[in-house]
Protein backbone atom coordinates (compact mmCIF):
# COMPACT_ATOMS: atom_id res chain seq x y z
CA UNK A 1 0.00 0.00 0.00
CA UNK A 2 1.51 3.28 -1.16
CA UNK A 3 0.26 6.89 0.05
CA UNK A 4 -3.21 7.18 -0.07
CA UNK A 5 -4.24 9.41 -2.60
CA UNK A 6 -5.10 12.87 -1.05
CA UNK A 7 -8.59 14.09 -2.34
CA UNK A 8 -10.37 17.32 -1.43
CA UNK A 9 -14.27 17.77 -1.24
CA UNK A 10 -15.42 20.95 -1.43
CA UNK A 11 -19.30 21.61 -1.57
CA UNK A 12 -21.48 23.55 1.04
CA UNK A 13 -23.71 20.96 1.81
CA UNK A 14 -22.87 19.07 4.81
CA UNK A 15 -25.05 16.00 4.51
CA UNK A 16 -22.84 15.44 1.30
CA UNK A 17 -19.58 16.22 2.46
CA UNK A 18 -20.05 14.18 5.79
CA UNK A 19 -21.33 11.07 4.25
CA UNK A 20 -18.56 10.86 0.89
CA UNK A 21 -15.90 11.58 2.83
CA UNK A 22 -16.51 8.85 4.83
CA UNK A 23 -16.78 6.32 1.89
CA UNK A 24 -14.47 7.47 0.54
CA UNK A 25 -11.80 7.05 3.37
CA UNK A 26 -12.84 3.14 3.72
CA UNK A 27 -12.35 3.37 -0.58
CA UNK A 28 -8.72 4.24 0.70
CA UNK A 29 -8.59 7.48 0.32
CA UNK A 30 -7.30 10.78 2.61
CA UNK A 31 -10.30 13.24 2.56
CA UNK A 32 -10.28 17.01 3.28
CA UNK A 33 -13.63 19.30 3.13
CA UNK A 34 -13.70 22.64 2.26
CA UNK A 35 -17.43 24.72 2.40
CA UNK A 36 -16.21 26.61 -0.50
CA UNK A 37 -14.48 28.00 -3.13
CA UNK A 38 -12.62 30.18 -0.88
CA UNK A 39 -11.75 27.81 1.65
CA UNK A 40 -11.39 25.32 -1.29
CA UNK A 41 -8.25 28.14 -2.89
CA UNK A 42 -6.17 28.10 0.71
CA UNK A 43 -6.57 24.26 1.24
CA UNK A 44 -5.52 23.62 -2.60
CA UNK A 45 -2.55 25.37 -2.00
CA UNK A 46 -1.65 24.42 1.87
CA UNK A 47 -2.45 20.77 1.79
CA UNK A 48 -1.93 20.35 -2.08
CA UNK A 49 -4.83 17.45 -2.54
CA UNK A 50 -4.23 14.80 -5.45
CA UNK A 51 -7.57 15.09 -6.40
CA UNK A 52 -10.24 18.08 -6.03
CA UNK A 53 -13.79 16.87 -6.00
CA UNK A 54 -15.82 20.71 -6.60
CA UNK A 55 -19.66 21.53 -6.48
CA UNK A 56 -20.98 24.25 -8.92
CA UNK A 57 -23.57 26.03 -6.68
CA UNK A 58 -21.45 27.71 -3.72
CA UNK A 59 -22.06 30.97 -1.54
CA UNK A 60 -19.42 33.53 -1.64
CA UNK A 61 -16.76 31.48 -4.47
CA UNK A 62 -18.28 29.30 -6.39
CA UNK A 63 -16.69 25.68 -7.87
CA UNK A 64 -16.70 27.35 -11.52
CA UNK A 65 -14.49 30.79 -10.35
CA UNK A 66 -12.64 28.25 -7.93
CA UNK A 67 -11.36 26.13 -11.27
CA UNK A 68 -11.10 29.17 -13.26
CA UNK A 69 -8.70 30.74 -10.45
CA UNK A 70 -6.77 27.64 -10.09
CA UNK A 71 -6.04 26.97 -13.73
CA UNK A 72 -4.79 30.56 -14.13
CA UNK A 73 -2.63 30.03 -11.60
CA UNK A 74 -0.72 27.26 -13.73
CA UNK A 75 -2.26 25.17 -11.24
CA UNK A 76 -3.22 21.82 -12.98
CA UNK A 77 -4.71 19.40 -9.70
CA UNK A 78 -7.23 17.30 -11.09
CA UNK A 79 -10.72 18.45 -10.84
CA UNK A 80 -13.83 16.59 -11.39
CA UNK A 81 -16.76 19.06 -11.05
CA UNK A 82 -20.21 17.94 -9.91
CA UNK A 83 -22.71 19.74 -12.34
CA UNK A 84 -26.11 20.37 -11.42
CA UNK A 85 -28.03 21.41 -14.33
CA UNK A 86 -26.31 18.99 -16.31
CA UNK A 87 -27.36 20.59 -19.43
CA UNK A 88 -24.99 21.16 -22.88
CA UNK A 89 -23.73 24.33 -21.94
CA UNK A 90 -23.17 23.19 -18.21
CA UNK A 91 -21.90 20.07 -19.59
CA UNK A 92 -19.15 22.12 -22.52
CA UNK A 93 -18.11 24.72 -19.67
CA UNK A 94 -16.93 22.06 -17.32
CA UNK A 95 -14.23 20.70 -19.67
CA UNK A 96 -13.20 24.23 -21.32
CA UNK A 97 -12.80 26.01 -17.63
CA UNK A 98 -9.99 22.73 -17.39
CA UNK A 99 -11.61 20.54 -15.54
CA UNK A 100 -10.71 16.64 -15.82
CA UNK A 101 -14.61 14.93 -15.64
CA UNK A 102 -17.85 16.01 -14.62
CA UNK A 103 -20.74 13.85 -12.68
CA UNK A 104 -24.13 15.20 -12.55
CA UNK A 105 -25.82 15.42 -9.31
CA UNK A 106 -27.51 13.21 -7.85
CA UNK A 107 -25.10 10.55 -8.16
CA UNK A 108 -24.29 7.10 -7.32
CA UNK A 109 -20.87 7.74 -4.93
CA UNK A 110 -19.15 4.59 -6.55
CA UNK A 111 -19.38 5.81 -9.45
CA UNK A 112 -17.61 9.11 -7.91
CA UNK A 113 -14.76 6.82 -6.63
CA UNK A 114 -14.65 4.92 -10.12
CA UNK A 115 -14.07 8.31 -11.57
CA UNK A 116 -11.84 9.58 -9.59
CA UNK A 117 -9.55 6.34 -9.73
CA UNK A 118 -9.63 7.05 -13.53
CA UNK A 119 -8.74 10.40 -13.67
CA UNK A 120 -5.78 9.87 -11.21
CA UNK A 121 -4.42 7.14 -13.26
CA UNK A 122 -4.75 9.14 -16.49
CA UNK A 123 -3.30 12.47 -14.97
CA UNK A 124 0.57 13.22 -15.71
CA UNK A 125 0.86 15.16 -12.45
CA UNK A 126 1.26 19.21 -13.53
CA UNK A 127 0.17 18.75 -16.96
CA UNK A 128 -2.73 19.94 -18.08
CA UNK A 129 -5.72 17.42 -19.15
CA UNK A 130 -6.27 15.95 -22.44
CA UNK A 131 -9.70 17.37 -21.76
CA UNK A 132 -8.09 21.26 -22.24
CA UNK A 133 -6.08 20.59 -25.28
CA UNK A 134 -6.79 21.51 -28.70
CA UNK A 135 -5.43 18.87 -30.50
CA UNK A 136 -4.93 15.03 -29.26
CA UNK A 137 -4.30 11.54 -30.49
CA UNK A 138 -1.03 10.00 -32.10
CA UNK A 139 0.89 10.04 -35.17
CA UNK A 140 -1.81 8.63 -37.03
CA UNK A 141 -5.38 10.19 -35.58
CA UNK A 142 -5.59 13.64 -34.66
CA UNK A 143 -8.07 14.91 -33.21
CA UNK A 144 -8.85 18.78 -33.62
CA UNK A 145 -11.41 20.01 -30.75
CA UNK A 146 -11.48 23.44 -31.73
CA UNK A 147 -12.57 22.83 -35.83
CA UNK A 148 -14.25 19.55 -34.85
CA UNK A 149 -12.24 17.89 -37.47
CA UNK A 150 -11.17 14.51 -37.49
CA UNK A 151 -7.45 12.67 -39.89
CA UNK A 152 -6.72 9.49 -39.62
CA UNK A 153 -3.15 9.08 -42.20
CA UNK A 154 -3.31 12.87 -43.15
CA UNK A 155 -6.98 12.61 -44.31
CA UNK A 156 -9.96 14.16 -43.32
CA UNK A 157 -12.89 12.01 -42.07
CA UNK A 158 -16.31 12.64 -42.84
CA UNK A 159 -18.25 11.89 -39.70
CA UNK A 160 -21.27 13.32 -38.40
CA UNK A 161 -20.94 15.79 -35.39
CA UNK A 162 -22.34 13.03 -32.65
CA UNK A 163 -19.66 11.32 -33.69
CA UNK A 164 -17.31 13.74 -33.20
CA UNK A 165 -18.04 14.08 -29.95
CA UNK A 166 -18.26 10.45 -29.20
CA UNK A 167 -15.03 10.04 -30.37
CA UNK A 168 -13.73 13.07 -28.16
CA UNK A 169 -15.09 11.73 -25.19
CA UNK A 170 -13.75 8.39 -25.76
CA UNK A 171 -10.36 9.47 -26.61
CA UNK A 172 -10.19 11.86 -23.52
CA UNK A 173 -11.10 9.50 -21.34
CA UNK A 174 -8.95 6.42 -22.58
CA UNK A 175 -8.79 3.33 -21.08
CA UNK A 176 -11.43 4.08 -18.95
CA UNK A 177 -14.31 1.80 -19.76
CA UNK A 178 -16.97 4.01 -20.73
CA UNK A 179 -21.16 2.87 -20.74
CA UNK A 180 -23.48 3.69 -23.38
CA UNK A 181 -25.46 5.34 -20.81
CA UNK A 182 -22.57 7.41 -19.95
CA UNK A 183 -21.98 8.33 -23.85
CA UNK A 184 -25.64 9.03 -24.55
CA UNK A 185 -25.94 11.72 -20.98
CA UNK A 186 -22.88 13.70 -22.41
CA UNK A 187 -22.74 13.32 -26.14
CA UNK A 188 -26.96 13.28 -26.61
CA UNK A 189 -27.89 14.68 -23.25
CA UNK A 190 -30.53 12.12 -22.73
CA UNK A 191 -30.70 8.77 -22.17
CA UNK A 192 -34.17 7.51 -23.27
CA UNK A 193 -35.01 3.35 -24.08
CA UNK A 194 -33.99 3.51 -27.44
CA UNK A 195 -30.43 4.99 -26.53
CA UNK A 196 -28.34 1.43 -26.63
CA UNK A 197 -29.25 1.29 -30.36
CA UNK A 198 -28.41 4.94 -31.67
CA UNK A 199 -24.77 4.65 -29.81
CA UNK A 200 -24.49 1.38 -31.18
CA UNK A 201 -25.40 3.01 -34.85
CA UNK A 202 -22.83 5.52 -34.54
CA UNK A 203 -19.73 3.93 -33.27
CA UNK A 204 -20.21 1.54 -36.42
CA UNK A 205 -20.05 5.04 -38.28
CA UNK A 206 -16.77 5.66 -36.48
CA UNK A 207 -15.09 2.39 -37.05
CA UNK A 208 -15.75 2.43 -40.59
CA UNK A 209 -14.49 5.82 -41.02
CA UNK A 210 -11.34 5.03 -38.55
CA UNK A 211 -11.09 1.34 -40.03
CA UNK A 212 -11.23 -0.27 -36.90
CA UNK A 213 -11.67 -4.06 -36.63
CA UNK A 214 -14.20 -4.85 -33.99
CA UNK A 215 -12.58 -8.23 -33.39
CA UNK A 216 -9.01 -6.64 -33.55
CA UNK A 217 -9.66 -2.83 -32.65
CA UNK A 218 -6.69 -0.44 -32.90
CA UNK A 219 -8.99 2.51 -31.69
CA UNK A 220 -12.08 1.40 -29.97
CA UNK A 221 -12.75 -1.29 -27.99
CA UNK A 222 -16.17 -3.19 -27.22
CA UNK A 223 -16.83 -4.34 -23.36
CA UNK A 224 -19.56 -6.70 -23.94
CA UNK A 225 -22.27 -5.99 -22.15
CA UNK A 226 -20.95 -2.81 -20.68
CA UNK A 227 -19.71 -0.35 -22.78
CA UNK A 228 -16.36 0.95 -25.05
CA UNK A 229 -13.08 1.48 -24.07
CA UNK A 230 -10.41 3.71 -26.22
CA UNK A 231 -7.09 1.67 -26.36
CA UNK A 232 -4.91 3.83 -28.82
CA UNK A 233 -2.50 6.02 -27.64
CA UNK A 234 -3.40 9.64 -26.35
CA UNK A 235 -1.50 12.50 -25.89
CA UNK A 236 -1.45 16.10 -26.48
CA UNK A 237 -0.49 17.55 -29.94
CA UNK A 238 0.59 20.87 -30.62
CA UNK B 1 -51.96 54.71 -32.34
CA UNK B 2 -55.71 56.69 -31.76
CA UNK B 3 -54.38 58.91 -35.08
CA UNK B 4 -54.21 56.02 -37.29
CA UNK B 5 -58.01 54.12 -35.95
CA UNK B 6 -59.63 58.05 -36.86
CA UNK B 7 -57.75 57.69 -40.58
CA UNK B 8 -58.82 54.35 -40.63
CA UNK B 9 -62.29 54.98 -39.23
CA UNK B 10 -62.45 58.20 -41.89
CA UNK B 11 -60.85 55.95 -44.78
CA UNK B 12 -63.53 53.46 -43.99
CA UNK B 13 -66.45 55.68 -44.00
CA UNK B 14 -65.34 57.32 -47.46
CA UNK B 15 -64.89 53.32 -48.85
CA UNK B 16 -68.28 53.04 -48.06
CA UNK B 17 -69.88 55.90 -49.22
CA UNK B 18 -67.72 55.80 -52.41
CA UNK B 19 -69.17 51.94 -52.63
CA UNK B 20 -72.91 53.21 -52.08
CA UNK B 21 -72.60 55.98 -54.62
CA UNK B 22 -71.96 53.56 -56.95
CA UNK B 23 -74.45 50.89 -56.15
CA UNK B 24 -77.44 53.28 -55.10
CA UNK B 25 -76.83 55.86 -57.91
CA UNK B 26 -80.08 54.54 -59.23
CA UNK B 27 -82.48 55.86 -56.51
CA UNK B 28 -83.09 59.30 -55.47
CA UNK B 29 -83.11 59.48 -52.36
CA UNK B 30 -79.60 58.28 -52.22
CA UNK B 31 -78.44 60.22 -55.19
CA UNK B 32 -75.11 62.12 -55.29
CA UNK B 33 -73.92 64.00 -57.75
CA UNK B 34 -70.33 65.50 -58.76
CA UNK B 35 -70.40 68.46 -60.56
CA UNK B 36 -66.34 68.86 -60.73
CA UNK B 37 -63.36 69.00 -63.28
CA UNK B 38 -62.25 65.24 -64.36
CA UNK B 39 -59.05 65.93 -62.85
CA UNK B 40 -60.33 66.97 -59.29
CA UNK B 41 -63.04 63.58 -59.83
CA UNK B 42 -59.11 61.37 -60.43
CA UNK B 43 -57.93 63.28 -57.42
CA UNK B 44 -61.04 62.45 -55.17
CA UNK B 45 -60.93 58.91 -56.47
CA UNK B 46 -57.48 58.44 -55.77
CA UNK B 47 -57.54 59.72 -52.04
CA UNK B 48 -60.49 57.09 -51.59
CA UNK B 49 -58.57 54.00 -52.55
CA UNK B 50 -55.81 55.76 -50.80
CA UNK B 51 -58.39 55.74 -47.36
CA UNK B 52 -59.23 52.82 -48.30
CA UNK B 53 -55.85 50.79 -48.30
CA UNK B 54 -55.31 52.52 -45.09
CA UNK B 55 -58.00 51.70 -43.58
CA UNK B 56 -57.32 47.83 -44.79
CA UNK B 57 -53.43 47.89 -43.32
CA UNK B 58 -55.10 49.34 -40.25
CA UNK B 59 -57.51 46.53 -39.61
CA UNK B 60 -54.93 44.18 -40.34
CA UNK B 61 -51.97 45.57 -37.79
CA UNK B 62 -54.83 45.10 -35.40
CA UNK B 63 -54.91 41.31 -35.88
CA UNK B 64 -51.66 41.23 -36.08
CA UNK B 65 -50.86 43.55 -32.54
CA UNK B 66 -53.57 40.92 -31.08
CA UNK B 67 -52.38 37.58 -32.73
CA UNK B 68 -48.95 38.76 -31.24
CA UNK B 69 -49.73 39.90 -27.44
CA UNK B 70 -51.24 36.02 -27.33
CA UNK B 71 -48.51 34.43 -28.66
CA UNK B 72 -46.44 36.88 -26.37
CA UNK B 73 -48.78 35.49 -23.39
CA UNK B 74 -48.22 32.43 -24.11
CA UNK B 75 -44.76 32.58 -24.33
CA UNK B 76 -44.49 33.95 -21.11
CA UNK B 77 -46.51 31.22 -19.63
CA UNK B 78 -43.60 28.70 -21.24
CA UNK B 79 -40.57 30.59 -19.91
CA UNK B 80 -42.82 30.88 -16.36
CA UNK B 81 -43.22 27.11 -16.63
CA UNK B 82 -39.37 26.09 -17.38
CA UNK B 83 -38.02 29.00 -14.88
CA UNK B 84 -40.43 26.75 -12.29
CA UNK B 85 -38.74 23.48 -13.56
CA UNK B 86 -35.12 24.42 -12.91
CA UNK B 87 -35.82 25.88 -9.42
CA UNK B 88 -37.50 22.64 -8.52
CA UNK B 89 -34.76 20.83 -10.75
CA UNK B 90 -31.89 22.54 -8.46
CA UNK B 91 -33.72 22.31 -5.61
CA UNK B 92 -34.77 18.37 -5.21
CA UNK B 93 -30.79 17.47 -6.81
CA UNK B 94 -29.02 18.45 -3.88
CA UNK B 95 -31.13 16.12 -1.12
CA UNK B 96 -31.52 13.51 -3.57
CA UNK B 97 -27.51 13.49 -3.78
CA UNK B 98 -27.53 13.31 0.01
CA UNK B 99 -29.74 10.08 0.21
CA UNK B 100 -28.10 8.64 -2.34
CA UNK B 101 -24.66 9.20 -0.57
CA UNK B 102 -25.75 8.30 2.82
CA UNK B 103 -27.15 5.36 1.91
CA UNK B 104 -24.18 4.71 0.71
CA UNK B 105 -22.27 5.09 3.54
CA UNK B 106 -24.67 3.26 5.50
CA UNK B 107 -24.59 -0.10 3.48
CA UNK B 108 -21.08 -1.60 5.30
CA UNK B 109 -22.28 -1.56 8.59
CA UNK B 110 -26.07 -2.78 7.71
CA UNK B 111 -27.46 -6.50 8.89
CA UNK B 112 -28.37 -8.27 5.76
CA UNK B 113 -32.54 -7.39 6.52
CA UNK B 114 -31.30 -3.59 6.82
CA UNK B 115 -29.61 -4.17 3.48
CA UNK B 116 -33.12 -5.19 1.61
CA UNK B 117 -34.70 -1.82 3.22
CA UNK B 118 -31.58 0.11 1.64
CA UNK B 119 -32.19 -1.02 -1.87
CA UNK B 120 -35.63 0.08 -1.54
CA UNK B 121 -34.66 3.38 -0.14
CA UNK B 122 -31.79 3.76 -2.89
CA UNK B 123 -34.50 2.15 -6.16
CA UNK B 124 -36.82 5.01 -4.81
CA UNK B 125 -34.29 7.73 -5.01
CA UNK B 126 -32.87 6.70 -7.90
CA UNK B 127 -36.10 6.93 -9.51
CA UNK B 128 -36.81 10.02 -8.12
CA UNK B 129 -33.96 11.22 -9.57
CA UNK B 130 -34.71 10.00 -13.14
CA UNK B 131 -37.81 11.49 -12.79
CA UNK B 132 -36.24 15.18 -12.49
CA UNK B 133 -33.80 14.50 -14.67
CA UNK B 134 -36.15 13.57 -17.22
CA UNK B 135 -38.27 16.71 -16.46
CA UNK B 136 -34.72 18.77 -16.80
CA UNK B 137 -34.19 16.91 -19.96
CA UNK B 138 -37.81 18.03 -21.19
CA UNK B 139 -37.30 22.01 -20.40
CA UNK B 140 -33.72 21.99 -22.16
CA UNK B 141 -34.70 20.21 -25.76
CA UNK B 142 -37.74 22.81 -25.27
CA UNK B 143 -34.21 25.45 -26.85
CA UNK B 144 -31.48 23.45 -27.50
CA UNK B 145 -29.90 23.23 -30.77
CA UNK B 146 -30.78 19.99 -32.55
CA UNK B 147 -28.71 17.81 -34.81
CA UNK B 148 -30.81 18.55 -38.33
CA UNK B 149 -30.43 15.92 -40.89
CA UNK B 150 -32.17 14.79 -44.01
CA UNK B 151 -33.37 11.61 -43.56
CA UNK B 152 -36.14 8.48 -44.80
CA UNK B 153 -38.18 8.23 -41.93
CA UNK B 154 -38.87 4.52 -42.95
CA UNK B 155 -35.02 3.83 -41.24
CA UNK B 156 -36.80 4.88 -37.96
CA UNK B 157 -39.94 3.40 -38.47
CA UNK B 158 -38.27 -0.32 -39.43
CA UNK B 159 -35.55 0.64 -36.28
CA UNK B 160 -38.22 1.30 -33.85
CA UNK B 161 -39.82 -2.41 -34.76
CA UNK B 162 -37.00 -3.85 -34.31
CA UNK B 163 -36.71 -2.87 -31.27
CA UNK B 164 -39.80 -3.34 -30.07
CA UNK B 165 -40.69 -6.68 -32.20
CA UNK B 166 -39.54 -9.13 -29.21
CA UNK B 167 -41.32 -7.81 -26.65
CA UNK B 168 -44.51 -7.70 -28.82
CA UNK B 169 -44.22 -11.19 -29.79
CA UNK B 170 -43.48 -12.21 -25.52
CA UNK B 171 -46.97 -10.26 -24.86
CA UNK B 172 -48.77 -11.53 -27.88
CA UNK B 173 -49.51 -8.09 -29.60
CA UNK B 174 -49.73 -8.34 -33.26
CA UNK B 175 -47.10 -5.39 -34.59
CA UNK B 176 -46.94 -4.66 -37.96
CA UNK B 177 -45.36 -2.08 -40.17
CA UNK B 178 -46.85 -0.70 -43.19
CA UNK B 179 -44.97 1.45 -45.18
CA UNK B 180 -43.93 2.13 -49.35
CA UNK B 181 -41.42 -1.06 -50.34
CA UNK B 182 -39.61 0.87 -53.29
CA UNK B 183 -36.74 2.58 -52.78
CA UNK B 184 -37.99 5.35 -55.32
CA UNK B 185 -40.64 6.02 -52.78
CA UNK B 186 -38.28 7.61 -50.18
CA UNK B 187 -40.47 9.25 -47.23
CA UNK B 188 -37.94 12.34 -46.83
CA UNK B 189 -38.25 14.07 -43.43
CA UNK B 190 -35.21 16.88 -41.94
CA UNK B 191 -34.36 16.40 -38.18
CA UNK B 192 -32.70 14.40 -35.42
CA UNK B 193 -33.18 10.91 -36.29
CA UNK B 194 -32.19 9.77 -33.20
CA UNK B 195 -34.86 12.17 -31.39
CA UNK B 196 -37.62 10.53 -34.14
CA UNK B 197 -36.96 7.47 -33.36
CA UNK B 198 -37.46 7.92 -29.76
CA UNK B 199 -40.87 9.58 -30.34
CA UNK B 200 -41.98 6.24 -32.76
CA UNK B 201 -40.62 4.23 -29.79
CA UNK B 202 -42.93 5.91 -27.24
CA UNK B 203 -45.72 5.67 -29.09
CA UNK B 204 -45.21 1.65 -29.95
CA UNK B 205 -44.07 1.58 -25.87
CA UNK B 206 -47.33 3.16 -25.00
CA UNK B 207 -49.44 1.11 -27.54
CA UNK B 208 -47.48 -2.37 -25.86
CA UNK B 209 -48.38 -1.12 -22.37
CA UNK B 210 -52.31 -0.38 -22.95
CA UNK B 211 -53.27 -3.13 -24.86
CA UNK B 212 -53.94 -6.67 -24.28
CA UNK B 213 -52.73 -10.57 -25.77
CA UNK B 214 -54.06 -10.61 -29.20
CA UNK B 215 -54.47 -6.78 -30.02
CA UNK B 216 -53.48 -5.01 -33.00
CA UNK B 217 -50.83 -2.51 -32.99
CA UNK B 218 -50.41 -0.77 -36.47
CA UNK B 219 -47.28 1.41 -37.42
CA UNK B 220 -47.67 2.93 -40.74
CA UNK B 221 -46.04 5.94 -42.89
CA UNK B 222 -47.27 7.52 -46.56
CA UNK B 223 -46.99 10.34 -48.54
CA UNK B 224 -49.63 12.72 -48.41
CA UNK B 225 -49.33 15.81 -50.14
CA UNK B 226 -46.10 17.75 -48.88
CA UNK B 227 -46.44 16.01 -45.69
CA UNK B 228 -44.72 12.86 -44.37
CA UNK B 229 -47.56 11.07 -42.11
CA UNK B 230 -46.30 8.00 -39.65
CA UNK B 231 -49.25 6.68 -37.86
CA UNK B 232 -49.57 4.04 -34.57
CA UNK B 233 -52.43 2.55 -34.58
CA UNK B 234 -53.54 -0.14 -31.90
CA UNK B 235 -56.90 -1.75 -30.91
CA UNK B 236 -56.12 -1.56 -27.26
CA UNK B 237 -58.08 0.00 -24.14
CA UNK B 238 -58.20 3.37 -25.38
CA UNK B 239 -58.12 7.26 -23.50
CA UNK B 240 -61.39 8.54 -22.29
CA UNK B 241 -62.49 11.39 -23.87
CA UNK B 242 -61.88 13.31 -20.89
CA UNK B 243 -58.40 12.66 -20.63
CA UNK B 244 -57.53 12.99 -23.89
CA UNK B 245 -56.64 16.66 -24.23
CA UNK B 246 -54.78 16.15 -21.16
CA UNK B 247 -52.42 13.36 -22.24
CA UNK B 248 -49.51 15.38 -23.72
CA UNK B 249 -49.23 17.22 -19.96
CA UNK B 250 -46.13 16.16 -18.19
CA UNK B 251 -47.05 14.33 -15.62
CA UNK B 252 -50.38 13.58 -16.58
CA UNK B 253 -51.88 9.77 -16.07
CA UNK B 254 -55.25 9.40 -17.26
CA UNK B 255 -57.93 7.37 -14.62
CA UNK B 256 -57.34 3.74 -17.19
CA UNK B 257 -53.52 4.07 -16.37
CA UNK B 258 -53.53 2.59 -12.89
CA UNK B 259 -51.28 -0.71 -12.83
CA UNK B 260 -49.35 0.35 -15.86
CA UNK B 261 -45.87 1.39 -15.26
CA UNK B 262 -44.81 4.82 -16.49
CA UNK B 263 -44.03 8.71 -15.69
CA UNK B 264 -45.92 10.65 -17.67
CA UNK B 265 -43.38 11.80 -19.09
CA UNK B 266 -43.48 9.50 -22.59
CA UNK B 267 -46.25 11.94 -24.63
CA UNK B 268 -45.18 15.13 -23.46
CA UNK B 269 -41.95 14.03 -25.29
CA UNK B 270 -43.16 12.70 -28.22
CA UNK B 271 -45.31 16.24 -28.88
CA UNK B 272 -42.20 18.36 -27.89
CA UNK B 273 -40.09 16.16 -30.74
CA UNK B 274 -42.59 16.50 -33.19
CA UNK B 275 -43.00 20.17 -32.48
CA UNK B 276 -39.25 20.85 -32.78
CA UNK B 277 -39.14 18.77 -35.74
CA UNK B 278 -41.45 20.90 -37.18
CA UNK B 279 -44.61 18.71 -37.18
CA UNK B 280 -48.39 18.00 -35.96
CA UNK B 281 -49.39 16.16 -33.75
CA UNK B 282 -52.53 14.27 -33.20
CA UNK B 283 -54.63 11.71 -31.29
CA UNK B 284 -57.87 9.94 -31.90
CA UNK B 285 -59.35 7.09 -28.96
CA UNK B 286 -62.43 5.69 -28.65
CA UNK B 287 -62.25 3.87 -24.60
CA UNK B 288 -62.46 -0.02 -25.14
CA UNK B 289 -61.24 0.39 -29.04
CA UNK B 290 -57.93 2.04 -29.39
CA UNK B 291 -56.03 4.35 -30.35
CA UNK B 292 -54.51 6.40 -33.00
CA UNK B 293 -51.63 8.70 -32.70
CA UNK B 294 -50.82 10.69 -35.93
CA UNK B 295 -47.47 12.29 -36.68
CA UNK B 296 -47.39 14.73 -39.74
CA UNK B 297 -44.14 16.54 -40.79
CA UNK B 298 -43.23 18.28 -43.45
CA UNK B 299 -41.56 16.29 -46.69
CA UNK B 300 -37.99 17.17 -47.40
CA UNK B 301 -35.56 16.80 -50.50
CA UNK B 302 -32.40 15.75 -50.40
Amino acid sequence: MGIPPKILLVDDEEAITSNLSQILVRSGFEVIVAEDGEQGLRLVESQAPDLVVLDILMPRLNGRQMLRTLRRQGNWTPVILLTQVGDAPERTMALSEGADDYLNKPFDPYELIARIQAVLRRVQPGLPPLSSARRIGDDRLVLDRTSRRVRLDSVDLALTPKAVAILEYLMTHADELITRERLLNTVWGWDYPVGERVVDTRIAELRRALKDDPAAPRYIETIPGQGYRFVGKVKPLP
Amino acid sequence: MTTRRAIALVGAAAVISLWLTLTAGGSSAWEITLRVHPWWAAVLVALLVALGALAVRAIQRHFREQQYSIRLAREKGFAEHHRFLRRLDHELKNPLTAILVAVGNVRDECSPAGQDILTSIETQTQRLSRLVRDLRKLAELEYAPLEEVTFDIREALTEAIALTQERADEDRRRLTLDTPESPADALLVRGDPDLLLVAIHNLIDNALKFSRPDDRIELRALREGHSVVVQVRDTGRGISELDQPLVWEELYRGENTEGIPGSGIGLALVQLIVKRSRGEISLESAPGRGTTVTIRLPEATR
